[in-house]
């Protein structure tokens, strides 16, 4: 019986060292994982662009965020990409200040686009251009509750170009979720 | 990352815990049905959301699911005979029906009706397809019998395999969302295991490494779509659907057969990694069954007699250095499921989620976890009942097709990512 056991558990070419995964992956190894911080600091930037992505913004900003920043745009009017260049984007910090689309996203790690509605494309566009160009990863995250099939689609169309990930979240509390999960 | 209480309250299932009160809300698969292969057979242990029972199918062929204990001296049932419409302690000869009911005490007058004062806890076990399901919480609760496509299709279209994978079930299951290791950890696989091979996807697959994700809540889950340059500006796209608490689905490759799974705790530092392959519309080939049989595709090899994988922590899961140098593997792990098992369990039994560094590509794990919380804290604060256990939300697909860019996954392939029965799955 114990031959027969040898030969089902344990191949003499791979005999159970100190270092194998049989003892590495225990809970009473875990124990001795190197305790220290293994990132640095996140830059995240976080641009509403439209005014029910804003309100949903609003709600968290005052939690303690890890360094995260974020952005309104400072009127609803729709931009043009083609005429609207980084400088001219007209960004705002949550207390009302003004807010250079540039200097935000230079040295940021990750841009958060949030919409409720597809009414803002081409802000969309200038902003990711900007995290494009700094190959900076662009998440989009279209916030979806209440609202028809079809103005959902149009708020994931506004994105769809510019984003590496794409998100349709029914409920708004993904937005402090997600932000959390990736240490904004 | 995740806070330390909501890593412990999504990975840990005992009775009483939040997350093990959800999972007592599913039908959830508990055995194969040829372990219990005929009326009368040898009973057989089952431990299951940390709690240790026994499995027998007497001798009218009703299934059995009951606490492994006598309930006179604590004897395991598992040295039970099964005889007669009933277990039988060898102990002292108490003897339980199917549902844990105590039907004989030998040592206590026949009228006193002693027995039916002793009850085992005993669940329900139903067959549905290759497998035994069991419903573990309140059966005034008890949600519709599972309809899931693969186990409802014909016997000969449809094959069940299960292997025991030793850590926490959330991180085997957000293996099975996380599609982007795909292109890293199995490239070796796709260009060599039958029953991943020849498909033109996985040229896409293996030409572009930075796919670009989308996440969509379902009603019972999440649709997962991960999109990849294709020919003139389309998009080879790939949705994975997610189904609460935890079955997933593989994007099918050409007329493979489809693949998933369900990830169902032991307990909170083991998990059963289920693993099923069917084909919609026809049955499978002897070579596609051999193929699963022999530990292809998302099946694996075992120690002879048991569950547990060949490739285990044991044996470093048989590494093999100069197949990862020479290209066939790109881990040095055989197989696609031991690919993925080995490195799950290196994390340790229960990965320490507040050091990890997730990026926003991970967003479909990210939402997971989320949905999951909410259930979770939705059921236990409020009563209510968690998404996944409506026969509609089960009768879902995964899907593979090529897009022009301006067409949503989700609105393009609504028909592709539900069941149908007689159409075959959209694969490329």
């Amino acid at each position: 019986m114990g031959q027969d056991l040898r030969e089902l558990f344990f191949d003499p070419n791979h005999p159970t060292m100190l270092g194998a995964c049989a003892r590495a992956a225990t809970a009473a190894e875990a124990r001795y994982r190197v305790p220290y911080p293994n990132s640095a600091t996140r830059a995240s930037r976080v641009f509403a662009l439209d005014a029910g992505a804003a309100e949903a913004m609003y709600a968290i900003t005052e939690e303690p965020w890890q360094g995260a920043h974020f952005l309104t745009l400072a009127n609803s009017g729709p931009v043009d990409p083609e005429t609207t260049g980084a400088a001219d984007l007209p960004l705002a910090h949550p207390d009302g200040s003004a807010a250079d689309l540039m200097a935000e996203i230079d040295g940021a790690d990750v841009v958060v686009l949030l919409a409720s509605s597809g009414e803002n494309e081409g802000a969309a566009e200038v902003i990711a251009r900007e995290a494009y160009h700094r190959r900076i990863m662009s998440a989009g995250l279209a916030l979806a509750g209440g609202q028809s099939d079809r103005a959902v689609d149009r708020t994931v169309n506004s994105m769809r170009r510019f984003a590496t990930v794409l998100v349709v979240a029914r409920d708004n509390d993904f937005i402090p979720a997600m932000l959390t999960a990736l240490r904004a | 990352m995740l806070r330390k209480d909501v890593n412990d309250l999504l990975t840990q299932t005992d009775p009483g815990t939040a997350m093990g009160e959800m999972f007592r809300q599913y039908w959830i698969p508990a055995l194969l049905a040829k372990e219990l292969p005929e009326d009368d057979c040898p009973p057989v242990r089952v431990k299951l959301l940390g709690e240790r029972l026994i499995a027998f199918c007497d001798s009218k062929g009703r299934y059995g699911l009951i606490d492994e204990f006598c309930a006179h001296r604590g004897v395991s049932l598992w040295f039970g005979r099964n005889e007669e419409a009933g277990l039988r302690c060898p102990y002292h000869g108490w003897k339980y029906d199917y549902t844990g009911q105590c039907i004989e005490v030998p040592s206590e007058p026949e009228e006193s009706g002693f027995c039916q004062k002793i009850k085992l806890k005993g669940y329900p076990l139903i067959k549905v397809g290759d497998v035994l399901w069991t419903h573990m919480g309140d059966k005034d609760n008890r949600p519709p019998e599972p309809t899931w496509e693969f186990a409802t299709v014909a016997p000969e279209q449809t094959y069940t395999s299960k292997r025991w994978q030793e850590c926490n079930w959330l991180q085997a299951m957000e293996g099975g969302i996380d599609s982007s290791h795909v292109s890293w950890l199995h490239s070796g696989s796709l260009k060599s295991d039958p029953l991943f091979k020849g498909a033109r996807g996985n040229q896409y697959n293996q030409a572009d490494k930075k796919p670009v994700f989308e996440v969509v809540e379902s009603d019972g889950g999440l649709f997962i779509g991960a999109r990849r340059m294709a020919e003139e500006g389309h998009y080879y796209w790939r949705i994975t659907p997610w189904v609460m608490p935890s079955f997933t689905m593989v994007p099918p490759r050409g007329d493979h057969p489809v693949h998933g799974h369900f990830w169902i705790p032991v307990d909170d530092e083991n998990c059963w990694a289920w693993s099923f392959d069917y084909h919609p519309t026809r049955a499978l080939t002897g070579e596609e069954r051999q193929a699963m049989i022999d530990g292809y595709g998302v099946h694996n090899q075992y120690v002879p007699g048991t569950f547990r994988p060949k490739q285990n922590k044991d044996n470093d899961y048989l590494m093999d250095r100069e197949a990862q140098k020479r290209g066939e593997s790109y881990s040095g792990i055989w197989g696609i499921a031991m690919q993925d098992a080995s490195l799950q369990e290196s994390m340790g039994p229960i990965v320490d989620r507040t050091r990890e560094n997730l990026v926003s590509t991970d967003n479909g794990i990210i939402m997971a976890r989320h949905r999951l919380r909410k259930a979770c804290v939705g059921l236990r604060d409020k009563g209510t009942l968690p998404p996944g256990r409506a026969p509609e939300h089960q009768q879902v697909r995964s899907a593979a097709r090529v897009l022009p860019p301006d067409e949503p996954f989700k609105e393009a392939m609504k028909d592709d990512l539900r069941v149908r029965p007689g159409v075959k799955q959209t694969s490329v």
